[in-house]
């Protein structure tokens, strides 16, 4: 028997195409529909979940051994998995066999079986969600959001101006790392706060010409004895030890020769071996600003100064949904017109820079299923809501729509910029969402000019600017009314910065994203960009740490 | 040997699959008995929850084994 067998979370297209060698006389199916109701209560839609790879196979082998007693030519079986809206198909079943008492007799003992043997589950009914009330006849009139495309400066202006700093929250400062200090820090004493040597030696008076010194004791690292030194006297120091007293230098060991406790300078050297009390910070002084992004050295400085939990910004809370029928996961193998969804994994990595944590969901490519699935989310909870546009959904209002029902402000839904023209921003209270556009390159350059504008400004830390560079080869263009940010890479060279664009041809383009370092900024309306010009350039997520 | 979960028993567990060492290869009880050290929870479910081995249902012969793909399968609702 042929069996076709398929597990999907797009909607199922019901249909068996008949066997070309025109044996069969009966195709029998059936359609399994979710209901408007699970125990007594009105849903709007179930989800379900497979264990696939046992699914198919039991399915398989089920078809298989029915098929022993119920002679069919042919089967095939589509099971749908995720959210499915009420009304829409859960589960295909097509048989065709050469007479119908077989096609049916088969079929019904195969539903009988798969709801006893298949690895598929009913995992929750969802509720009908409240809706929320569109633009429509709300006080915020749908006119106020601009329908024309904002340039990029005035776009990154936008976010930076709509998006405030979350309240800072103290943290262990083990659980402090890529957060933004949101606090003076100032040096609780005198650093060092001691005199103390920097060299294994003899510390003697600063004003005591030597050559010949009495040993009269002798200080380890960690211990402290204070005694007033005389001329003539000297201490045996270890590296990092305390100076007996103030006002005296160090002889490196070295330089001596020693006969018992009596040593003899045999070179004279200027340097003064010592670390002074309060040479590094005074007591008082700013160890570090309000809206350091704190890296290892500056956590390093913390744990010096004692500030075991400082205050800082809060770990954001960032939903990622994704839309797209054709998308499909990296272990999977895309059918025809499907493609693997990498922009999951991008925005994960490219939100690394950012202490988060991440909710990722697909959404169903129906706009009541996504609101649905989207509503019974905790994305009350996130403090970024980032959409993905499938490259299928073409019409930005989708994700427009889903913003506004979740009570967003459209601040822009355009910007002039090549690639990521159709980005969506939206804005209620503190919280910010981004509706992007559904390519991979599309996605990186909105997230640098604007995602990343907006988490840095929601910590508190700087923001993404534009640097100065020179392009290091000749750039061939064509001059498009758009300014575009170019995948490129930064090289160093004689101490200027140096752009070297990556090809691309496509905003579906990933390729280049593997090397890409920064965004380079090609100006409206510009042609090709000679070799040696001066041109503005976004560092990106590997740079983000050194250049901004 | 990985252990999956599914439905329900990943609230449970709060995890989509656990990791358990066996020397030898064991009973189905046996594996139990492994499992639930990490995680108790799942006792309760014990009665209602069948093993597959490998994409098949075990039965009180199989025995597991590292290198197994086994799963913890509740009662199934699909269709």
């Amino acid at each position: 028997m042929k069996i076709e067998i398929e597990l999907t979370h797009s909607p199922i297209v019901p249909g068996f195409a008949p066997a070309p060698n025109g044996g069969q006389g009966a195709v029998v199916e059936f359609s399994g529909v979710v209901r408007g109701e699970e125990h007594g209560k009105p849903i709007s839609a179930l989800e379900y979940e497979a264990y696939p790879e046992m699914a198919e196979h039991q399915i398989r082998r089920l078809l298989d051994s029915l098929a022993l007693r119920h002679t069919c030519l042919a089967a095939r079986v589509v099971h749908r998995l995720g959210i499915v809206p009420v009304g829409q198909l859960a589960i295909y079943l097509g048989v065709a066999a050469r007479h119908r008492a077989e096609g049916i007799a088969l079929l019904a003992e195969f539903m009988d079986r798969l709801k006893q043997d298949v690895p598929i589950w009913k995992r929750r009914a969802l509720a009908i969600p409240p809706l929320m009330p569109l633009s429509d006849g709300s006080s915020k009139a749908p006119a106020t959001i601009p329908r024309k495309a904002l340039s990029l400066d005035a776009a990154m202006a936008e976010i930076q101006s709509r998006c405030v700093a979350l309240p800072g929250v103290r943290r262990p400062l083990a659980d402090c790392v890529g957060h933004v200090l949101r606090e003076n820090v100032i040096a609780p004493g005198d650093w060092p706060a001691f005199d103390c040597s920097t060299r294994d030696g003899y510390a003697v008076r600063v004003d005591d010409p030597g050559p010949e010194y009495q040993v009269v004791d002798t200080i380890h690292a960690a211990g402290w004895k204070p005694r007033q030194l005389q001329l003539g006297e000297a201490v045996r120091v270890a590296t990092g030890a305390a100076m007996p007293c103030r006002g005296l230098r160090v002889v490196m060991q070295e330089h001596v020769e020693r006969r018992g406790d009596r040593v003899h300078r045999v070179t004279m050297e200027e340097a003064r071996n010592i670390r002074l009390q309060g040479e590094e910070k005074k007591a008082g002084e700013t160890l570090l600003a309000p809206g350091t992004r704190l890296r290892s050295g500056a956590l390093a400085l913390l744990a010096t100064a004692g500030c075991a939990r400082p205050l800082v910004s809060p770990r954001l809370r960032v939903a990622h949904f994704t839309i797209g029928d054709e998308l499909v996961a990296p272990d999977q193998t895309p059918g025809p017109g499907q493609v693997r969804d990498s922009n999951s994994m991008l925005l994960r990595g490219l939100l690394q820079g950012f202490p988060h944590d991440l909710e990722q969901v697909r959404l169903p490519e129906d706009l009541g299923a996504a609101w649905i699935a989207l509503a019974s989310c905790e994305v009350g909870r996130a403090d970024v809501i980032l959409i993905s546009g499938g490259a299928s959904v073409g019409d930005k209002d989708f994700t427009r729509e889903l913003l506004e029902r979740l009570g967003f402000e459209i601040s822009f839904a355009q910007v002039n910029v090549r690639p990521g023209k159709p980005l969506i921003f939206g804005v209620q209270g503190s919280r910010v969402a981004f509706g992007l556009p559904g390519n991979p390159l599309a996605h990186w350059v909105c997230f640098h000019f604007a995602v990343a504008m907006a988490l840095a400004r929601l910590t508190g830390g700087s923001v993404p600017r534009f640097l100065p560079g020179r392009m290091a080869v000749r750039l061939e263009d064509a001059p498009v009314p758009r300014e575009t940010l170019w995948p490129a890479r930064l090289e160093i060279s004689d101490g200027a910065w140096l752009i070297r664009p990556l090809p691309w041809a496509s905003s579906g383009d990933v390729t280049c994203l593997a090397e890409a370092d920064v965004l380079l900024r090609k100006p409206a309306n510009t042609g090709t960009l000679e070799a040696g010009l001066a041109v503005e350039f976004l560092p990106a997520e590997a740079r983000l740490g050194r250049l901004f | 040997m990985i252990v999956r979960f599914f439905a329900h028993l990943k609230d449970v567990t709060g995890c989509d699959a656990a990791e358990v060492r066996v020397a030898m290869p064991v009973t189905g009880d046996e594996l139990w008995e492994l499992l639930l050290k990490q995680h108790p929870a799942l006792a309760n479910h014990r009665a209602n929850v069948r093993m597959a081995q490998n994409w098949e249902y075990a039965d009180a012969t199989t025995r597991f084994a590292d290198g197994d793909e086994v799963a913890l399968i509740p009662p199934v609702s699909g269709g």
